[in-house]
């Protein structure tokens, strides 16, 4: 339970828990692109893990092609599978 | 014709001539077979976020071109043979139609099929029924 708090404290930091929207939605972005490792960088916090939607608030559809963009990039060592 | 995306890493062991050596070389891979380069992305050394066979850093070179399946097959094997690359990856750059949209082409499709199909099927199935029915008899 401690080590949940945290967790979530830590990703609260990234995210603060005002209004929640689709940051892809806002900016009309069909398409997120691997190699735009700045904007990526934002979905992965800390450990490295891609952020859940429930903090993000990005939108289902955005959400897939998210992931899908930073797998890609982390296969290509873009961005890093574990970090701690 | 297709549009595809390839990015490679190479060695940054390599000097920079023996490397651009080796982009011109995988480049006219994609001349030869008739494909058509749009854009060559190179981004110079970069450091890695995670060591890959014990290096830290890499040159990362990215093609964007059109062609026929048989380009990125042949990029591929030239990168497995080729021990400067470190790691390839291969995407087609297309604009699928919707999920929607294809799964409703996929169930016409699938639905004229079947009634073509339809007749065939249904004596066939009075025949293999027949068939199972005699050893039956028989014993």
């Amino acid at each position: 339970m401690a080590r949940e708090q945290r967790d979530r404290s830590s990703y609260r930091r990234y995210f603060p828990p005002k209004r929640k929207y689709c940051r892809f939605c806002e900016r009309n972005i069909k398409e997120i692109d691997y190699k735009n490792v700045d904007i990526l960088r934002r979905y992965v916090p800390e450990r490295g893990k891609i952020a859940p939607r429930r903090l993000t608030g990005t939108c289902s559809y955005h959400q897939r092609k998210l992931s899908t963009a930073i797998k890609r990039a982390r296969l290509l060592a873009l961005l890093p599978y574990i970090e701690d | 014709m297709r549009q595809y995306e390839t990015a490679f890493l190479i060695t940054p062991k390599l000097e920079e001539e023996e490397m651009e050596n080796l982009i011109q070389k995988m480049a006219e891979v994609i001349k030869k077979n008739k494909g058509k380069m749009v854009n060559i992305e190179k981004w110079g050394k970069r450091k890695m976020a995670y060591p890959i066979n014990g290096l830290d850093e890499a040159f990362y070179v990215f093609f964007h071109y059109q062609g026929d399946t048989a380009i990125p097959v042949e990029l591929e094997r030239r990168f497995r043979q080729a021990e400067t690359i470190i790691r390839y990856m291969t995407l087609r750059k297309e604009l699928q139609a919707s999920p929607r949209k294809r799964a409703k082409a996929m169930k016409e499709e699938k639905h004229e099929a079947e009634e073509e199909r339809g007749e065939k099927e249904f004596e066939e199935e009075k025949e293999s029924l027949i068939e199972t029915e005699k050893p039956i008899e028989e014993k």
